[in-house]
């Protein structure tokens, strides 16, 4: 990050490739819109230009702290969903699937999706913490405020339900 | 012999998947040594559990469109710094400079001529006003 203030463009760049990818899954999969996963994602970053120059290190790690962001943006766009309901679903959903997995790949991707998308926030949140950005469990517990018994709770259940949900893919 | 039952084993399989190195550090031990005690009934639970990791997995990590990551890099605080000198310098710059470059020289033209004006009157006025400091002309064009 100190390289990332004093305007090091390669160390803009790498930080760059590394990270989109996850904040774009994390909003993603919260959000179940790829437009709006963009904006967050964007948004992730924009507020990391502002906060490189302060930046201590070792205080908190940077990949915690932008997870904490983009879970807070995420949240505030469900938040205003809820508040003012959609007359139709988003335009661009979850894609799914890279194109090259195939058509099948495709279909269970959309029912994943879908299937993600009517967890509840929290237990989904907790779903995408620790299988898709593949955090600890101590950490996802931290970013969601709660004791990691409380995770493993949620996470079981999200499971659990994203289980029932795909059963018929096994067969 | 571990202190893990079938019943935890199974609980855990179904909270953090099915691959072992990936349940939370403190349980793997246990987890392990359950596998080794208890293989068949292990890998039935593990088996169940990976078959929802795989589908969870489809999505896979999504590719930035290369429009998103040129704008969030043109947003960073040094780069767009630079940009906006380079504009500065390539287009509306430059162009403002010549401007300025015409407005000065445009000045610096009427104020020449209008001291050659002034020049041409200057040995009027100053035969009038010899010791007058008010005005301005320096004495070498005053006197030539």
């Amino acid at each position: 990050m100190a390289r990332v203030a004093r305007g090091d463009q390669a160390a803009v760049q790498a930080l760059v490739a590394r990270k989109l990818p996850r904040m774009l899954q994390l909003a993603q999969r919260m959000l179940g819109d790829s437009a709006e996963a963009e904006d967050v994602a964007q948004e992730v970053f924009v507020r990391a230009w502002r906060q490189a120059p302060r930046w201590v290190p070792g205080a908190a790690k940077f990949d915690t702290w932008m997870h904490r962001v983009a879970i807070n943006l995420c949240y505030d766009r469900l938040r205003r969903r809820r508040e003012q309901p959609m007359a139709e679903p988003p335009d661009q959903i979850d894609p799914g699937p890279a194109p090259d997995r195939g058509l099948l790949a495709s279909d269970t991707g959309v029912r994943v999706s879908a299937a993600l998308a009517a967890l509840p926030d929290r237990q989904r949140e907790a779903v995408v913490l620790c299988h898709y950005q593949d955090l600890g469990n101590i950490e996802a517990a931290a970013l969601m405020n709660v004791s990691v018994e409380a995770l493993e709770s949620l996470l079981s259940r999200g499971r659990r339900a994203l289980r029932a949900a795909l059963a018929d893919l096994k067969e | 012999m571990s202190g893990m039952d079938a019943a935890r084993f199974e609980t855990l399989a179904g909270t953090w998947g099915g691959v072992i190195t990936r349940w939370p550090q403190d349980l793997r031990e246990d987890a392990l040594i359950f596998l080794a005690d208890h293989p068949e009934a292990a890998r039935c639970l593990l088996a169940d559990a990976q078959a929802l990791d795989e589908a969870l997995d489809v999505l896979g990590l999504p590719t930035p469109t290369a429009a998103l990551r040129d704008t969030i890099i043109a947003a960073a605080p040094a780069i767009r710094r630079r940009n906006i000198l380079l504009r500065w310098l390539s287009g509306a710059g430059i162009g403002a400079a010549l401007a300025a470059a015409s407005v000065s020289g445009i000045v610096v033209g009427v104020q020449v001529s209008q001291v050659e004006a002034v020049d041409s009157r200057s040995e009027a006025v100053y035969s009038v006003s010899n010791d007058d400091d008010w005005y301005a002309l320096p004495e070498t064009e005053s006197q030539s």
